[in-house]
């Protein structure tokens, strides 16, 4: 196990390093440019800047500079805000997205396994359809459309919860739910086709033929091998999750890390970009990584395949 | 009982005829022969939802082409002296409850408020007094054409690169299954937003950057799929017969592989489209005056208190396509490979 998770690490700061020089020369190859109000800037002012953010030496320098940086943790300044630090930035900013993002995460696994066991349990019944239904509008409709309509109904119309902003629980609730309604539809869905795989399997009719309580045939066999699969799950999930808070902070107006790197994007605030750009591919690859450590913990036949390489 | 004997009572001996007992006649096929692709097309005849779905494509498709031409409006005039004008629909107009009268939601009628009584909206005008309809159907299209091209890509690059990958195998498997490892391990999020700003933004690069790694996971599908079936024996024998790699690959593995591969295809359309939209959702996809479903819908919030309707029709339209596509992929799942069928 400890040489399998060794190996993967490595791989993992390869990536990282493969990454962070990607976005260093595709950054480099940009169109537009990276100051605020270029035309007001005199030519003096802009070759000044340019000295001042290092951007007149050779890429190869620049590179270097950057890489050493990356190593000392310091992601550079931004162009725009005078020159603050980006970790700072991304620092103020992780507060609310994390927040988002954790609570859809529990919210949407909790009623996803809870749906996709009484489905399974309930098969063909008006519960396992329902779940069905429930299960394809959640993967199909976009967490926009789904975040406008409640924005619509609740906010305006009903005037039941904040349309937007960030202020306390009752401003979490519409943004979790659009969020959370992708993870509810997966995992629903695949936890419904694994209850139903293990269901079938012989050693549920041994734990009935022995004698065990329909109940502790379910929690005790069913469910706990059932959710060992959810686990590989889990981590393009949590990827479609940094996806779906970057579109919903923008909606709801949240001060999270998503709506920053979009109006980063929009202004070309570069050191910002390539800031959070490195962060969320760190958190992607770390995500990858705990899921499968977590899985070779939970299935040995994993972990043993592992090792033998 | 007694019901049953007086029924057999009815039989008589001119309802029987002699058996045939010439052999030949007896292992006639009587019915035509089922192939693979009339197996599936009748398993999936069967699925309510994926005939729906295929409906929905259908009716959609057909709108995104014809639809902008069913007015005498165009996506490109602007008008602003009837702005955000709510639909209006003949006939239907005079049907209160549909909310299709012209009438906003203050009670106001703006057609009659703005001096435009005999013109028809069907979804109502934009903020530039643009044709809403036009413009949703003219980007539906502009949508599905985006989603198209990218699966046709995928596929293209996908079912080669994997095809290679697994009937070669060995060294060149290798190298092709570490450069997939490194792309992988790239957010695609984040490669499709560094690749969109690189190239400007529009039509042909966000295509691209839907490209640069869409193509995996059919790879995937397609190197799992050759490497178990070119070990299997009837590919032994066409080898054993003399069948160039050329003639493996073209007669016994892809259209052994095919089924997969439209399956992934199915999937891969809606992927396609929701990334579209997100990427023209956050102002890095289609430029004006050129829309998608997406930067109609991002429009629309700018007004969504007011003016709901900007907002409602692009979106049940991409909610309808992306359910459509959902629901057949897992049809065509199910018709390709009933044993997976739960």
């Amino acid at each position: 196990m400890g040489r399998y998770i060794g190996g993967r690490v490595v791989s993992m700061v390869i990536t990282f390093l493969i990454i962070a020089s990607l976005t260093f020369f595709l950054m480099k190859l940009l169109p537009g440019t990276p100051f605020n109000n270029q035309e007001k800037l005199s030519d003096a002012q802009i070759v000044q800047l340019n000295e001042k953010y290092g951007l007149n030496d050779p890429v190869a320098v620049q590179y270097f500079t950057y890489m050493t940086n990356l190593f000392k943790g310091d992601l550079g300044v931004s162009f725009q805000q005078d020159g603050r630090q980006v970790s700072t930035i991304i620092g103020e900013r992780i507060g609310p997205s994390a927040y988002l993002g954790f609570q859809s995460l529990v919210v949407g696994t909790i009623l996803g396994l809870v749906l996709g066991i009484v489905a399974a349990l309930r098969h063909n019944s008006i519960w396992d359809y329902g779940t069905m239904v429930v299960a394809v509008l959640g993967i199909s409709i976009p967490s926009f459309v789904i975040a406008g309509l409640m924005q619509y109904w609740f906010g305006v119309k009903w005037q039941l919860l904040p349309v937007a902003y960030w202020d306390g629980f009752a401003y979490t609730i519409m943004p979790t739910i659009a969020i959370a309604s992708i993870v509810v539809a997966t995992i629903a869905r695949f936890m419904r086709t694994e209850m139903l795989e293990v269901l079938g399997q012989d050693y549920i009719v041994t734990a009935k033929a022995k004698g065990l309580s329909s109940t502790a045939v379910v929690i005790r066999h069913t469910i706990r091998n059932a959710s060992i699969p959810i686990i590989t799950i889990m981590g393009p999930l949590v990827v479609g999750l940094m996806t779906g808070t970057l579109v919903i902070e923008r909606i709801f107006v949240i001060p999270g890390l998503g709506e920053k790197f979009v109006n980063s994007i929009l202004t070309n605030d570069f050191p910002i970009i390539m800031g959070t750009t490195l962060f969320f591919s760190f958190l992607f690859i770390l995500v990858i990584l705990l899921v499968d450590i977590l899985y070779g913990i939970v299935d040995p036949r994993i972990r043993l395949a592992g090792g033998k390489e | 009982m007694s019901m049953q004997q007086e029924k057999l009572h009815d039989l008589t001996d001119d309802m029987f005829q002699p058996a045939n007992i010439d052999d030949s006649e007896n292992e006639l096929i009587a019915g035509e022969s089922t192939g693979f692709w009339k197996d599936a097309w009748r398993r999936l005849k069967k699925n309510p939802g994926a005939i729906i779905g295929l409906v929905i494509i259908f009716v959609i498709t057909f709108l995104a082409i014809f639809g902008p031409y069913m007015n005498e409006h165009d996506y490109r005039t602007q008008e602003l002296t009837r702005a955000k004008l709510p639909a209006k629909v003949p006939v239907l107009e005079n049907f209160d409850f549909l909310g299709v009268n012209g009438v906003d939601i203050r009670g106001v009628d703006q057609y009659e408020a703005k001096g435009y009584e005999d013109e028809y909206f069907w979804f109502g005008t934009d903020e530039f007094g643009r044709d809403q309809w036009t413009r949703v159907w003219q980007g539906t299209r502009i949508s599905l054409f985006i989603a198209a091209a990218a699966a046709f890509i995928d596929f293209v690059i996908g079912v080669a690169y994997g095809g290679i990958s697994a009937y070669y195998g060995g060294r060149v498997d290798n190298v092709l299954q570490r450069i997939i490892e490194v792309l992988v391990g790239i957010p695609n999020l984040i490669l499709i937003i560094l690749a969109i700003l690189i190239f400007e933004p529009g039509i042909f690069s966000i295509i691209v950057a839907l490209s640069l790694t869409g193509w995996v996971g059919m790879s995937r599908i397609v190197r799992g799929q050759v490497l178990k079936l070119k070990t299997q024996e009837f590919v032994l024998a066409s080898r054993t017969l003399g069948a160039t790699s050329g003639r493996v690959i073209g007669k016994h593995l892809i259209p052994n592989v095919l089924g997969q591969i439209i399956i992934t295809t199915m999937f891969t359309i809606p992927g396609a489209i929701f990334f579209e939209a997100f990427l023209s959702f956050i102002g890095l996809g289609i430029r004006p005056p050129e829309a998608s479903l997406g930067s109609i819908i991002n429009n629309g919030f700018s007004s969504l208190q007011i003016y709901p309707h900007l907002v409602l029709w692009p979106s049940i339209i991409i909610s309808l396509i992306m359910i459509a596509f959902n629901l057949v992929g897992d049809g065509l799942r199910d018709a390709f490979d009933p044993k997976l069928r739960k």
